[in-house]
């Protein structure tokens, strides 16, 4: 922790005699990697590249919280709503704010005003699984970059919107898509490169991570994440991912699926990349037996190479659609007097994971959802201790086509914590994780057809554990595995989470409040109520003396889009799409 | 004629963009002189793009529909999504979540009762088409394929992720997964038989007569064994609209109607290597 604190230092002292006086200066990656602690913009993807989402700010804090007012909102209009998961970027006085269908704009902080806006054009026949998100941008020297559903990177001038380079990074017709913020890395050999996973439909798609040069979008190296796969490094062959047919059978690996589509992380002090990987292909595990690597895991990568340098499967041979992209959050741990490189990780599957980062041990895992019934927990190897009977049976057994036994299944596939990044703070040592208490019920479907033929699927249900709540917002120490508080929400929670040196915890609510926590106890300190759900990450940051704080709004994301029980506590909640800006008035900053 | 014909979709085609967008009843579509049909891309012989030029049985079948009613055709080719409660949302009452369109018919609908009770906001009937699952293999390696057994020392090729690809998989507890084949579309799974990486591909009988027919360096023929646990073995093929357009379907049942019994669909099957096998109507 001391480490941690004099790097804080050192880079707050970077930031005061460098960017922070420049005017209009374009972004430099030492600027990205000292993200965090430059409390006066918001460069990366999870205010750092460890994306803790941890500012040290503390101008604003438990006692003047309840003057934090709104400065204004900016609406993304069109007729084009649904979920706004994004999480803006701010540099020299302009927010970059990406939105739904593939929309950027640049937004003069000082006034509201739109400096620029960017619509993607998307062609017919892309097919977006689950809803036509987008969650951000990246900045480096004069340009900002983001992808859209079409599954292209797009490299816009900062200044004008307009474009410097367009590159395709899947082919949207084989059903590719992008919605992730791309991530921006330092390396010797290459100079900064644009890191990005990949998204698409369920079957078919293999997951890959690939950097590219900022300049020209060209292709830098790829890692495929299924064992079997060859990686490329400068446009030739570098190593094969694993190895072939060690827990895949047949040629099942050519399509395993383990798509990298939340993006991912990267940690400065050990130089490594951290990216989470979906879940395998096909659904029904029965049709792929062995572990099925790398799905539903987290994989270490050096950006020099593109080579892994580690894997750890949260759900090895994965039945419950236990997708493993969540991020994987850098932090040192102080645990019988000494300080471990540790690494955390909330899964879908309901576990909260801590590794070594340097070499991806296993040191703990304990759930943070209740009542988990496909495991009874994690053993001393950080295998799940799996309960046979709650695995979803093989369709293809029901002879007859009529609705099987079902199981119930907890978490539902939407999982203990879905994509909403959890927060760590370096002030109480604890992260923040924002999960649900849901359950699914799976049972074999009746008769449905596939481009013309019949087969048997599995049908589902998710259900809410209890009456009263689903969405939990839970204070975790890592080092003991233990709760420490909890806030309890009716609706499911879908937006990330925002902590601060001022002793707050933020996070919105799909009823459309953005509120405030005591990072120690959990007291809810503040609400403002922003007249529709909220499904992204807020952020904060101080111009001209003052702390700021933005969330976008606008309802919408994969919760809609799933029935059952859930709905009901969803349905009346109306669409939107707006970014709000709030800060304490100076006047009242010191009461 | 039928050069011209296929000129004149592809250039409606590309004036769609600012065609209406929802599943219209008679009426309307008349009115406009338009219809727009839906057809599966990647779906040879019935529907699919080669060199820019859309083809197959399908397809010729909604050229008829559109001359019978008198309107130009919009033909509306798009893939396949995970399943056909999915394809009708998309394809008829819904549209797509981008654009939002959706199709005023869509062609190659299963008729099943399932199916139909399921999805209320479809209307789903006039049968055109007799489909059945078969195998077509190469009668050099395998003069007789009497069962799936036989795939446990020769490889089988199919498509990624369709109904043959999971009876496959499932055929025998997983007996048969070293010998599996998956083509990522079904061009690329004929391609695989083409390529003799295969002895035999398991698609539907149309599909399996089509590549017996165009992949003529292998002798083929195509048969239909025991397939256990399989949940249809064959069914009927037909149309949907939308539930409040239940007079466009009947008019469009008409028309086929007609094409089925002046004989001209068994004719354009086979164009495409396909027998035509009526439909209990």
């Amino acid at each position: 922790m001391k480490q941690n604190f004099a790097w804080l230092a050192f880079a707050g002292t970077l930031a005061l005699s460098g960017a922070g006086t420049a005017t209009a200066a374009d972004v430099t990656i030492d600027d990205l990697m000292n993200d965090q602690a430059s409390t006066e913009n918001v460069l990366t993807y999870g205010l750092g590249p460890r994306a803790q989402r941890f500012s040290p700010l503390d101008t604003l804090n438990k006692d003047n919280i309840k003057n934090l007012f709104p400065v204004w909102s900016f609406s993304f209009g069109g007729e084009k709503q649904r979920g706004q998961e994004s999480q803006p970027l701010i540099h020299d006085g302009v927010m970059y704010v990406t939105g739904s269908y593939s929309r950027m704009w640049a937004i003069d902080i000082a006034t509201g005003d739109e400096l620029w806006q960017y619509d993607a054009r998307l062609p017919e026949g892309i097919l977006p699984c689950c809803d036509v998100v987008n969650r951000g941008a990246a900045i480096l020297g004069d340009k900002v970059f983001f992808g859209t559903l079409d599954a292209k990177m797009v490299a816009l001038d900062a200044k004008t919107g307009k474009v410097v380079w367009r590159k395709t990074i899947g082919d949207y017709k084989a059903g590719y898509s992008y919605t992730a913020a791309p991530l921006i890395v330092p390396t010797e050999a290459h100079g900064p490169i644009v890191v990005t996973g990949n998204s698409g439909g369920e079957f078919g798609i293999v997951g890959a991570v690939e950097a590219r040069n900022p300049d020209t979008g060209d292709l830098v190296w790829s890692r495929p994440t299924i064992e079997g796969h060859m990686g490329t490094l400068n446009g030739e062959e570098s190593t094969m991912t694993g190895t072939k047919n060690e827990t895949w059978a047949g040629d099942l690996w050519q399509n395993g699926g383990g798509a990298t589509w939340l993006g991912g992380t990267y940690d400065p002090d050990v130089k490594m990349l951290f990216f989470g990987t979906g879940n395998p292909a096909p659904w029904n595990s029965h049709l792929r037996p062995g572990d099925n690597k790398w799905t539903s895991s987290r994989i270490a990568l050096d950006p020099e190479t593109g080579e892994v340098a580690w894997g750890y499967q949260t759900t090895p041979h994965d039945g419950w659609d236990y997708d493993g992209v969540n991020e994987f959050i850098a932090f040192d741990m102080e645990k019988d007097g000494e300080t471990i490189k540790a690494g955390a990780t909330a899964d879908r599957n309901g576990f909260f994971y801590v590794l070594d980062r340097t070499n991806g041990d296993f040191i703990s895992g304990a759930p943070f959802v209740q009542d988990i019934s496909w495991a009874e927990g994690i053993d001393e190897n950080g295998r799940p201790i799996f309960v046979p009977e709650n695995r979803p049976g093989n369709p293809a057994e029901s002879a007859d086509g009529k609705k099987g036994e079902s199981i119930f299944a907890v978490p539902s596939f939407l999982g203990g914590k879905n994509w909403m990044p959890m927060a760590y703070s370096t002030k109480t040592d604890l992260f923040y994780i924002p999960s649900n208490e849901w359950g699914m019920d799976i049972w074999n479907e009746p008769i449905t057809y596939k481009k013309g033929a019949a087969y048997l699927g599995a049908g589902f249900t998710i259900r809410p554990l209890f009456d009263d709540y689903i969405g939990s917002l839970k204070a975790m120490d890592p080092v003991t595995g233990k709760v420490k508080w909890e806030y309890r929400n009716q609706a499911p929670l879908w937006g990330g989470v925002l902590t601060t040196g001022g002793g707050l915890v933020f996070t919105g609510t799909p009823e459309g409040y953005l509120k405030a926590f005591d990072d120690e106890t959990g007291e809810e300190l503040w609400k403002f109520q922003t007249g529709t759900g909220i499904v992204s990450s807020p952020i904060t940051w101080e111009q001209d003396g003052e702390q700021y704080v933005a969330i976008v709004t606008g309802w919408g994301g994969a919760v809609p889009l799933w029935g059952g029980e859930v709905a009901k506590v969803v349905s009346y909640l109306n669409q939107g799409g707006s970014v709000w800006v709030f800060k304490v008035p100076e006047q009242l900053a010191s009461r | 004629m039928m050069h011209l014909l296929r000129q004149a979709v592809s250039v409606v085609a590309l004036l769609l963009f600012s065609v209406s967008v929802h599943a219209r009843a008679y009426d309307d579509v008349i009115d406009s002189g338009n219809i727009t049909i839906f057809v599966y891309s990647d779906y040879a012989p019935y529907s699919w793009e080669e060199d820019g030029e859309q083809k197959g049985i399908d397809v010729e079948v909604a050229q008829f529909i559109a001359e019978y009613l008198e309107v130009d055709l919009n033909l509306l080719m798009r893939g396949a999504d995970e399943n056909i409660d999915d394809d009708l949302r998309i394809n008829i009452w819904k549209g797509d979540l981008i654009h939002r369109r959706a199709a005023d018919v869509m062609l190659h609908v299963p008729i099943d009762k399932e199916v139909d009770a399921r999805n209320d906001l479809a209307v789903i009937n006039s049968p055109y088409f007799h489909e059945e699952m078969a195998v077509v293999v190469d009668r050099n390696i395998i003069p007789n394929l009497e069962t799936f057994g036989y795939f446990t020392s020769e490889k089988v090729g199919a498509e990624l992720d369709t109904v043959s690809d999971f009876f496959l998989s499932n055929a025998f507890r997983g007996l048969l997964h070293p010998n599996i084949r998956r083509g990522p579309t079904f061009e690329s799974t004929i391609n695989l038989y083409a390529e003799e990486e295969v002895a035999a591909v398991m698609a539907s009988r149309a599909q399996s007569e089509y590549i017996a027919n165009r992949v003529s360096h292998r002798d083929s023929y195509v048969v239909q064994p025991p397939m256990p646990g399989i949940v249809r073995r064959d069914w009927r093929v037909g149309i949907a609209v939308k539930h409040d357009s239940r007079d466009l379907g009947y008019a469009v049942g008409d028309a086929l109607n007609e094409l089925i019994v002046s004989g001209k669909l068994a004719s354009i099957s086979e164009k495409y290597g396909v027998t035509y096998i009526e439909p209990e109507r």
